[in-house]
Parts: structure tokens; sequence; C-alpha cells
């Protein structure tokens, strides 16, 4: 009786454990940012865990700077070393590329010092590093887009601080207060109008922050629930999706949201990208699948199309040609000065064949986009093709 | 793995990030809420358990007359053993079946936390996939992950480690009759350290929220135990000679 008893005890306790592993219970952080181009060259983060540029025209690497982050493992583990997941797009600035990492790091890189492989940081190159205090919080992860403003870099990080940096060295200039307080995170970029800094909270908050000293200033606006994508800012409006399936739009300077949209009921689901406005009209993607074109004054839906998949990158506009990619891997594009009904009829529609998640990069009538396969693709607009696609496959170094 | 999402992923989730909007906005307060739903669906088998365990106390007895009797004949034991549980209508594992129920509601609680509280940005964006379009779900979210200074998302602390095993112990000590052969006794001593040491040591490695639905799962055990079988139990109970009566 002894055997049977002990034996079904232990399979009674570690079944748990076995399906649990088996079922698994999400993603890893592994990164979706975007890639940027500036001069022919690529400059992109990869799911390898680093920054890589790359000619565009012969998809040469150029250089790799790879980063691993180190973790405790569980009770029964050792630490594990893992490829540093990068969200935020990298921004090319005066020779130098800014980098924001999960690990809670800005990077400042010189394409001529990693050119030649040098250790990090070359300060004569110009290069700095700055790591964002976790100040309490259990994350400095910092998962927003760096936003670069005259002499400044400014940092959203999880530790709910938004935090401005000089651009040369790498100092701090100032930090914020915590602006979430209940969850402690700020995972959407800052927008600058004037000498104010704007930032939208997962506790449904828009604050504005002093350019100068990173004090809070008196207006402020609670909406109805958290906002998921980062604010826009457009003649004195600012526009942000909420996780209440609205897109909300907001006069700076008042307490009541000027319309939310859609009017009569919730989308299907959030508006996790930033809108884009333009002429008056704001193009906002939504998880639910469709691309809503909205008068911005008054926020009367003027047109939709449905992708039927998720689009959960922003929308780019380059002269008329609106483009937007869904996450089944799908680019449309859509001519904004033609006469739409209820419902847009894209001028082209291009599948990459794999996932997108990361913002992409409009330049030249090209569309660069990073797929979730790791893969850089390159789509002419103009054309409908995919010009060119290929894996980026890198190693990390310690 | 979509039907496992569909049936019993996607209910939990929602439905307990639905008890967080009620509550306030507190993910603890929700967990503690949807155990009282779970121990409420299987109260009836709960029920059943118990008074299993209820009949098995007040067998002791014979059970022990038998043991007397058939002590060198372990073949013979076990078959008057069974036949006296069959006249009894008694089932001696019919106890797991609860245990062994809450397995999904287990795995599904476990996923269920790290969807609804998003540790990665990859998550986050996963949730809005396995959301139900009701407003008390969507309005919710994004969640806190702290309650009484735990939190909820990141590996339970020594303290609740402590109450998890504690309350598992106090749980299995109330229903374990002191055996009489002392091979059987030793065998019944490691199973009542073994499993609250083994939730215990769960508790330190898994979400702190999976942790807190333990301890109040136990702490509902024990007091349901309470009023069903009428008192504490073996609890009392210290040498394995002297069994306490059954109220």
């Amino acid at each position: 009786m002894k055997r049977p008893k002990v034996l079904l005890l232990t399979v009674t306790a570690f079944l748990p454990l076995v399906l649990v592993s088996c079922i698994g219970v999400g993603q890893a952080a592994s990164g979706w940012s975007g890639p940027t181009v500036q001069d022919g060259i690529i400059y992109v983060a990869s799911r390898d865990g680093g920054v890589a540029a790359v000619n565009s025209s012969n998809q040469d690497v150029l250089w790799f700077y790879g980063m691993v982050t180190t973790s405790a493992g569980g009770l029964a583990c050792g630490p594990t070393s893992t490829p540093t997941a990068i969200y935020a797009t990298p921004i090319v600035d005066g020779g130098l590329v800014y980098v924001g990492t999960y690990g809670g790091q800005v990077l400042a890189l010189s394409a001529l010092a990693r050119s030649q492989n040098l250790t990090f940081p070359q300060q004569r190159y110009g290069e700095w590093e700055w790591d964002c205090p976790l100040n309490g919080a259990k994350s400095n992860a910092i998962v927003a887009g760096l936003l670069v403003h005259e002499d400044a870099i400014y940092v959203s990080s999880s530790n709910g601080r938004v935090y401005s940096l000089d651009k040369e060295f790498g100092d701090l200039n100032w930090e914020s207060k915590v602006l979430d307080e209940t969850h402690k995170k700020l995972w959407t970029s800052p927008v600058i109008q004037g000498n104010t800094l704007y930032v939208n909270t997962y506790d449904g908050h828009v604050y504005a922050l002093s350019l100068e000293t990173g004090e809070l200033l008196a207006w402020s606006f609670r909406a109805e629930a958290g906002f998921a994508s980062s604010p826009v800012v457009y003649e004195d409006h600012i526009y942000g999706g909420s996780f209440d399936r609205y897109l909300y739009a907001i006069e700076i300077g008042s307490n009541v949201w000027m319309w939310k949209f859609p009017q009569e009921k919730p989308a299907g689901n959030w508006f996790w990208a930033s809108p884009i406005v333009n002429e008056g009209i704001v193009y906002a993607g939504c998880l639910d699948g469709k691309l809503y074109a909205i008068e911005a004054e008054t926020g009367e839906e003027l047109w939709e199309f449905d992708a039927a998949s998720p689009i959960v990158t922003s929308p780019v506009l380059m002269d008329n040609l609106l483009t937007i990619a869904d996450e089944s891997g799908t680019v449309y594009v859509f001519d904004v000065s033609a006469e739409f009904g209820d419902e847009a009829v894209p001028l082209r529609a291009i599948s990459i064949g794999a996932s997108v998640r990361s913002p992409f990069c409009a330049q030249n009538g090209l569309i660069y986009i990073r797929g979730e396969d790791n893969s850089i693709y390159v789509v002419d607009i103009e054309r409908g093709q995919i010009v060119e696609g290929w894996p980026l496959s890198l190693t990390a170094e310690e | 793995m979509e039907a496992w999402n569909l049936i019993i992923g996607n209910p939990v989730l929602n439905v307990l990030i639905a008890l967080s909007h009620i509550f306030g906005g507190s993910f603890g307060l929700a967990i503690i809420g949807l155990t009282i739903i779970i121990r409420l669906i299987s109260w009836p088998l709960t029920k059943r358990q118990l008074n299993s365990t209820k009949a098995l106390q007040e067998m002791q007895p014979k059970i022990q007359e038998l043991q007397k009797k058939y002590g060198k004949n372990q073949q013979k034991l076990q078959q008057e053993m069974m036949k006296l549980y069959k006249e009894a209508g008694v089932n001696p594992l019919g106890c797991l079946w609860p245990m062994l129920i809450q397995f999904p509601i287990w795995i599904a609680l476990y996923q269920a936390i790290m969807r609804a509280l998003a540790t990665t940005p990859e998550n986050l964006l996963d949730l809005a996939q396995r959301l139900y379009s009701w407003d008390i779900v969507n309005q919710a979210i994004p969640l806190s992950s702290q309650f009484l200074g735990l939190d909820l998302a990141g590996q339970g602390n020594i303290i609740l480690a402590i109450i998890v095993g504690g309350t598992m112990w106090v749980q299995q000590k109330m229903t374990q009759a002191p055996a009489v052969d002392p091979r059987q006794g030793s065998t019944s001593r490691m199973m009542l350290l073994l499993m609250p040491l083994m939730f215990g040591f769960l508790s330190l490695s898994f979400p702190a929220g999976l942790g807190l639905y333990w301890a109040v799962s136990n702490i509902i055990g024990i007091i349901t135990q309470y009023f069903v079988t009428g008192g504490w139990g073996y609890l009392r109970s210290r040498s394995p000679s002297q069994p306490t009566p059954v109220k």
C-alpha cells in the first residue's frame, strides 16, 4: 500500500508542474523594435539582442552590437543569459545611434566605433551608456520609444518615471515623479509641444510636464480607462487610444474629452498603435483589424477599412499614400486623396508572409519592415511588390 | 491548445479580470473571489469527499479491529478492509477527485494571472485577443499586480509559503486518522508533511497569485471541513492509539 500511495502523491504533486510546462503561459520579452533608415543604412534592433547597421543596397551587415541580459534562475536553476530585448526603435542623430533596452539601459552607439568593433563605450567617439535606476520599482525596462528633442533625450521607464538625459554625454537632466502609482510602469512614449512634455499612463491620465525641469504642470486629464497607445499632439489636441476600446481626443487645458470614437459603441478591440493626424484627419489602426479615418475636429468617421487581422503598428503617410501593415503580414496602401464612401479600397495589398508588430519606416517610396520572423522586408509601395527580404541572423556578445 | 483556451483558459481569465473591476481594481481580491466561486462550484464534490472522510473516521474502530486481527496477513487485511469500505459505500481514494479536478483550474489560473498582469509587452498585446467584449473587462485593463505588499505576478515570499504549507497541513491533519500499524503510521506522517512542504516550495517558485489561491482555498477547506465533519477532526489527536472520536 505504501508504494502506490507515495507514487500517487508524487504524481499528484508534479502533474500540475508538468502540465504548466507543456501548456506554457505566454511569451517572453523579445522586443519589436522597428528599423530606421538614414543615408542608405538600415539601423535595426534584432531579436538576437542587439543593434545592427545594414547596408540597404547589398544587405551587408556593417556592424552589430549585441547585448545579453543575465537574470537569476529559478530555485533549482542557475543564472541564465538571454539576448536583451529591444522595443524602442533606434534613433539616429549626429552620427550616434540611440537605443533603449528592456534591460533598462540607454546607449549612444557611434557608427564609427561600432564598425571598428571597439569595446563599448568609446567616449572619444561620443559613446555613452545610462542605466535607468529601479527607484524601488520591480522593473526599469524601457519599452516605449525614445524621444530626441534639441539637446535632450526623453525616456519613459517601467519604473513609472520619465527621464531627460543630455544627448551628448548621457548625463541626467531631470527625472519626473512616479506618474502611475497603480501600475508603476510607463510603456508609452512622451510627445512634445512647445515647452511641454505630454505623457499618458495606464491609469488613464494625461500629464503635462515642464520640458526644462520635469515638474508636473497644473493641467492633467483623467480618462475613463487606461491609455493603450502613446499620445499624438496636433493643433492643441491630444489623441490617444484607450483600453476601453475608444480613441480619445482631448483639448489641452480642458478636463473633459472633446470626442471619443466610435461614438455609438466601442470598437472591436483596443487602439494599441498611436494614430497619425494629417490635414484634419486622424488615421487610427485598431486591434479589431480596422483602419479608421476620422474627422479630427468632430470625431465623425469618414471611412474605414477592414484588414481582418489586428493592426498593431501605426500607419505611415508618404505624400498621399497611407500605408498600414496588419499582424498577418499584409501591407495595404491607400491613396488618401481618393474619394471613398464608407469603406476605403486599398490601392495595393502586398503580403510579406511574416507577422508584423514593429513600427515600420518609410523613405523614398519604400517601406522598411522588420517582421516577427526577424527578417527585414523592403516593400515598394508604388509598384506594390516586395523588393527585398532577408533574415537578420546575428550573434550577441557578452 | 485553442480548445483549452476556449473552454477553460479564456473564461477563467475574463472572470478574473471582471472580478478585479468589481473589487475596485484589486487583483488580489479578485483571486480570493474566484477561489470562493470555484469552491462553491466544486461543493458537491467537496461534500462527497467530506462525507467519505467522516465515514472513514467513523470506521476507524472497525479498521483497528481488522488490523489487530489480520495484522500479520497483509493480503487478507487489504481484502477485509476493501470489503468494509464496500459495505459502507466509501471509496478511500474518493478524496483525491476534488484535487484532481482542481488541476485544470490551477493551470488556467496560473495562465490567467500571468496573462492578466501582462508581465511583458507581448503578453499585454496577446491579452487583447483573449478578452471578451464585456465593458467590465476592458475597463479593468491594465491591472495592478500589488496586493498586501505582494507582487502577484512575481514569485511568492516565505510568509506566503508558510501560510500555504501551514493551512494545507492543518486541513490534512483534520482528516488523517492516526494509524495503529507503525509502518502505516510512518507513511501517513510522511504524506502529512510532504504535501504541505511541496506546496510551500511551489509557492516560492510560482507567481504569488497562485500561492494566494492555494492559501485561500485551504482556509475555505478548513472552515467547511470544521462545519461538515463537526469539529477539528484529528487535528488535536497526538497518540496513534488514541484517535479523537468524531463528534
